[in-house]
């Protein structure tokens, strides 16, 4: 399978939303758990010649829809 | 002769009177003083203490997650060990770890120190202008002061929890479609030495191309793209690591702060308190003083 996202994004967002995949398709209980540990606020600024640019969320809130768990 | 003797009287009482109004007053005062002083720090005691009762019951979990995240860290450098640069890196990127929140002793300033120092190294000398990126408000501020050309890149709202992988993805992530060039990356953060302390620590983290050219690398005969995974991969690896052992330093930093403030909070209401009541005496003991001299003098 030739790989296209290469071009698209790096391997650590390709990584991240495998891992979002995986998480949403868990059971219940293990769902919860492995939840906590993706959970991410991160915000950050580019800064050029000493000033800071704006501040932007790296995942904007988004409507959270319970994700569908296996039956 | 007793002319003298009660002139010398009456100007002892008018002096004791003199100085005993004013001084009734000011002793009053002060007692006011001492009592407001002796509630507040009661209260910063208290604020400190529970704080410092928060910061262990942290400290416990975060030194959990960072011996389980340590081993990522371990296992990245095991790639770096086997393949060794030839040249020395002439473009590095500083990645600073730090936090946001305060109150936790010289976590923030001991980060930007050491790489203000790394900077201005002589004997492994650096770019001026090498880009820095920061994590964490509090070093931001401090690097913006010293070094303010050089930020390229900042992040916050890490290090509130324990940190997590997709926070080292994020940054990574962020790192590589900044577009910034670099030879290798220098990783600076608190190295968890004990409980009480911790010391500001370098690692350095190899780029995709210093993998290609290092001759050891060759021997695993990688292709291209998966080499650049690699370096991408072994970059959030190695941020994962450092945040969150720089997340235990905080924790125990802050813990060791709060409780130094406590003793010394402690320690002022002593004193405040051995000052207030020796006050408190000494206005009775004049307020008697005054009553009896005025009895005697009827």
């Amino acid at each position: 399978m030739s790989t296209t996202w290469r071009g698209v994004f790096t391997y650590n967002k390709y990584a991240q939303i495998t891992a979002r995949a995986v998480r949403q398709s868990m059971k219940e209980m293990e769902r919860l758990g492995a939840e906590r540990r993706g959970v991410t606020a991160l915000r950050y600024q580019k800064w050029e010649n000493g000033v800071g640019g704006n501040q932007e969320y790296l995942n904007p809130e988004e409507d959270k829809a319970p994700g569908k768990p296996c039956v | 002769m007793f002319a003298r003797q009660s002139v010398a009287r009456l100007a002892a009482q008018q002096a004791h009177r003199h100085g005993a109004a004013p001084q009734n007053a000011r002793n009053m005062a002060t007692l006011r003083e001492i009592e407001l002083r002796l509630k507040s720090v009661r209260n910063i005691e208290k604020i400190t203490k529970s704080m410092k009762m928060i910061a262990s019951t942290k400290l416990a979990k975060a030194q959990r997650a960072m011996i389980a995240g340590k081993q990522y860290g371990i296992a990245n450098s095991e790639i770096f060990d086997h393949t060794p640069s030839e040249t020395p890196a002439k473009r590095k990127l500083f990645i600073v770890v730090s936090s946001d929140k305060g109150l936790c002793g010289g976590i923030h300033s001991s980060v930007s120190k050491a790489t203000r120092r790394a900077i201005a190294d002589t004997e492994n000398p650096v770019d001026a202008d090498s880009p820095i990126m920061v994590i964490g408000d509090k070093s931001k501020a401090q690097l913006a002061r010293a070094l303010g050309k050089n930020l390229t890149l900042t992040f916050n709202q890490i290090g509130r929890d324990i940190p997590t992988f997709a926070d080292a993805a994020g940054v990574a992530d962020l790192i590589v479609k900044s577009g910034v060039e670099y030879d290798s990356i220098a990783l600076v953060y608190n190295k968890f030495v004990s409980a009480i302390s911790y010391e500001a620590g370098i690692v350095e983290v190899a780029n995709e191309n210093t993998f290609k050219e290092s001759p050891g690398f060759r021997a695993y005969e990688m292709e291209d793209d998966v080499t650049k995974d690699l370096a991408e991969f072994s970059l959030a690896n190695a941020i994962y690591a450092a945040l969150v052992e720089a997340h235990a330093c905080e924790q125990s930093a802050r813990r060791n702060a709060m409780d130094n403030a406590s003793k010394n909070a402690k320690d002022m209401i002593g004193t405040l308190t051995m000052q207030y009541n020796r006050g408190r005496q000494a206005a009775i003991t004049n307020e008697l003083v005054d009553i009896i001299t005025g009895a005697s003098a009827l």
